[in-house]
């Protein structure tokens, strides 16, 4: 946590609140800086939704420029305004690095609401020393309640740095099952491993086995390990896949550096769509970000 | 027509409940804590409660178009364990702030024991700083001196008669409750005490106002559709239409909202669910075709 941040917190919080909120938070914020106790604290961060509702923030992209500026890759563009504003009550402690903070925010937890708990999670990316709350985030992984899991894991650039393989997959699996936009998972390009490779391909045959469809984004989780069984999914699929699924094929496939298998399917294909996905995948045009917008777009003028 | 089920237990009920509810037309309910039909031992037990009164089960009513508020409170049978009840007091406040806690509660008397007065009073206080609604569950025996008692000591601890909901009525206290310009519920139990008929007959002797029908449907014999089956009861027999709408959402929804922790607008379109967000193997859902931005049915 920099004063850089703190300062940018505000930045996004103050234009966003009306008068009465703008009062709260600007006294509250005095109140903890200033060492308030912990109960206070505690009730502080639940009066907050007395002040601010759960509406979008829609930032601009200079605000989002900053963001990623201030703590790298991070991405509040999901966050609601309570959200902020609780983490920005959470940021203006003078103890962030101390015990007395661990235990403070940890005890948060506990007594939390299902809106509380999320924004808990989404403060995990601005956190001093973060790898304290390790254990935490995974307990936000194995939560039951999407909207808590999904604070975790999508936009969230903690699980990726701090979480250890057998975390990791686990989150991807579940955001997959879950059927989550898995290109928000933050850092999913680069900790793609054999693993996760084996074990989407896993939860392909399952589903398929189960007659059940999979996400396109299954194709986001492949490295090039086990290619072969990845070129047996795709030519399984390929016959009966619509426009969208067969672009996410072909950039699954080059994510899993499966050049030629991309090219034959390329051969017989005559949706511009797509051809516009083969000519993004050969050309390197493969990342996470770059997958939505071409799987994106396709299904959009599919409508 | 939309309901307002202000009293009911949802942690007892299944999703096929929650189903049927939605189909219905009940929109929104309230889940006052109460005891789970056996004693708890410790502090921790009501903590993990709490919590999922106001996480999880919000969470579970939400992926069926329901909103879930709810009351937070200790009940009277549990204040009788006195030490372990104090201790619950002290955990109270870090509930009972919470966003869509609507009320302390449900409190009140059960055998009106010194320790239930002492539980009662504190709670009465705590809510009258916190300038809460007070829902109290009166008592099932020696009811009507319990009806009358209750309401007493909320007066005089200052609860204003506006912010005081009196649960469990019956023809021989409703009388007391409207006199004293509190809120008078109505719990409709099948088979037993009060059905919907003679809710009906209620309604028609003494109108709409200030009368809340609930089902306060738990882990005993109970319905969770009283509020919807009693309102169709009602239109049946020739009770005006507006006074249905009172008792069965809007009187609950004046009462409730006085908490400010109702959004009474977004109540009042009809809920989108997108349950794709929960389609998985370990949430409530398993395997069921996720139902899309599909208005519920009301
Ligand atoms: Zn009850």
């Amino acid at each position: 946590m920099t004063d850089q941040t703190i300062i940018l917190l505000a930045q996004l919080l103050e234009p966003r609140l009306s008068d009465a909120a703008l009062d709260f938070w600007q006294k509250s914020q005095r109140e903890i800086a200033a060492g308030a106790e912990h109960s206070r604290f505690s009730a502080l961060i639940s009066m907050a939704s007395r002040h601010a509702k759960r509406v979008p923030l829609t930032l601009s992209e200079p605000e989002l420029a900053a963001c990623k500026n201030a703590a790298p890759d991070w991405a509040p563009q999901h966050w609601n305004l309570l959200e902020l504003l609780r983490v920005a009550l959470i940021c203006a402690r003078n103890d962030l690095t101390e015990p007395s903070f661990t235990e403070s925010f940890e005890s948060l937890f506990v007594y939390a609401d299902e809106g509380e708990t999320c924004a808990l999670y989404r403060a995990l990316a601005l956190l001093p020393a973060a790898e304290r709350f390790v254990w935490r985030a995974g307990e936000g992984c194995r939560s039951n309640m999407v909207s808590v899991f999904s604070a975790m894991a999508l936009d969230n650039p903690y699980p990726v740095k701090h979480f250890d393989a057998t975390g990791w997959n686990q989150l991807v699996i579940k955001a997959l099952f879950l059927e989550l936009p898995l290109h928000r998972v933050i850092g999913l390009d680069e900790r793609r491993s054999a693993e996760l490779t084996r074990i989407a391909l896993d939860l392909a045959d399952e589903r398929a086995s189960a007659g059940r469809v999979i996400s396109h984004d299954l194709w986001l989780c492949l490295e090039s390990s086990h290619a072969e069984r990845s070129r047996a999914l795709a030519e399984c699929l390929w016959p009966t896949a619509d426009a969208s699924s067969r672009s996410a094929i072909v950039l699954g496939l080059a994510r899993a550096e499966q050049y030629t298998a991309v090219q034959q399917l390329a051969e017989t294909e005559s949706d511009i769509q797509v051809a516009h996905a083969i000519d993004a995948a050969l050309g390197g045009q493969l990342n996470q970000t770059q997958f939505a917008h071409l799987v994106t777009d396709n299904s959009e003028s599919e409508l | 027509m939309k309901f307002f089920d202000p009293h009911i237990h949802m942690v007892s009920r299944t999703t096929d409940d929650y189903q049927n509810m939605a189909a219905a037309g009940i929109r929104a309910v309230i889940e006052p804590a109460f005891w789970l039909g056996q004693p708890r031992t410790n502090v921790g037990s009501f903590v993990d409660y709490f919590s999922s009164l106001v996480g999880w089960e919000r969470f579970r009513a939400s992926q069926f178009g329901i909103a879930h508020y709810c009351a937070i409170g200790i009940n009277s049978k549990e204040a009788n364990n006195e030490g372990l009840a104090r201790e619950v007091l002290e955990i109270l406040p870090n509930f009972a702030l919470k966003e869509g806690v609507v009320a302390i509660g449900e409190i009140g008397y059960d055998e009106i024991t010194p320790a239930e007065e002492f539980i009662y009073q504190a709670q009465l206080k705590f809510a009258v700083e916190h300038d809460m609604v007070v829902m109290v569950h009166s008592p099932h025996r020696d009811k009507k001196n319990g009806v009358i008692r209750s309401i007493d000591v909320a007066l005089e601890m200052g609860v204003p008669p506006h912010k005081l909901v009196i649960d469990h009525n019956n023809e021989e206290t409703v009388q007391s409750v409207l006199d004293a310009g509190a809120w008078a519920a109505f719990t409709i139990y099948p088979n037993t005490k009060m059905g919907s008929e003679r809710m009906t007959e209620i309604v028609r002797q003494y109108g709409p106002e200030r009368i809340i029908v609930d089902s306060s449907a738990d882990w005993g014999v109970s319905d969770p559709l009283s509020v919807p089956k009693t309102a169709h009861l009602m239109k049946e027999r020739g009770i005006d239409p507006a006074a249905i709408e009172l008792t069965c959402w809007g009187n609950a929804l004046a009462a409730y909202a006085q908490s400010g922790q109702i959004d009474v607008e977004a109540l009042m379109q009809d809920a989108v669910i997108d349950q794709s967000q929960s389609y998985s193997d370990n949430s409530v859902l398993r395997g069921q075709q996720p139902r899309v931005d599909e208005p519920v049915k009301n």
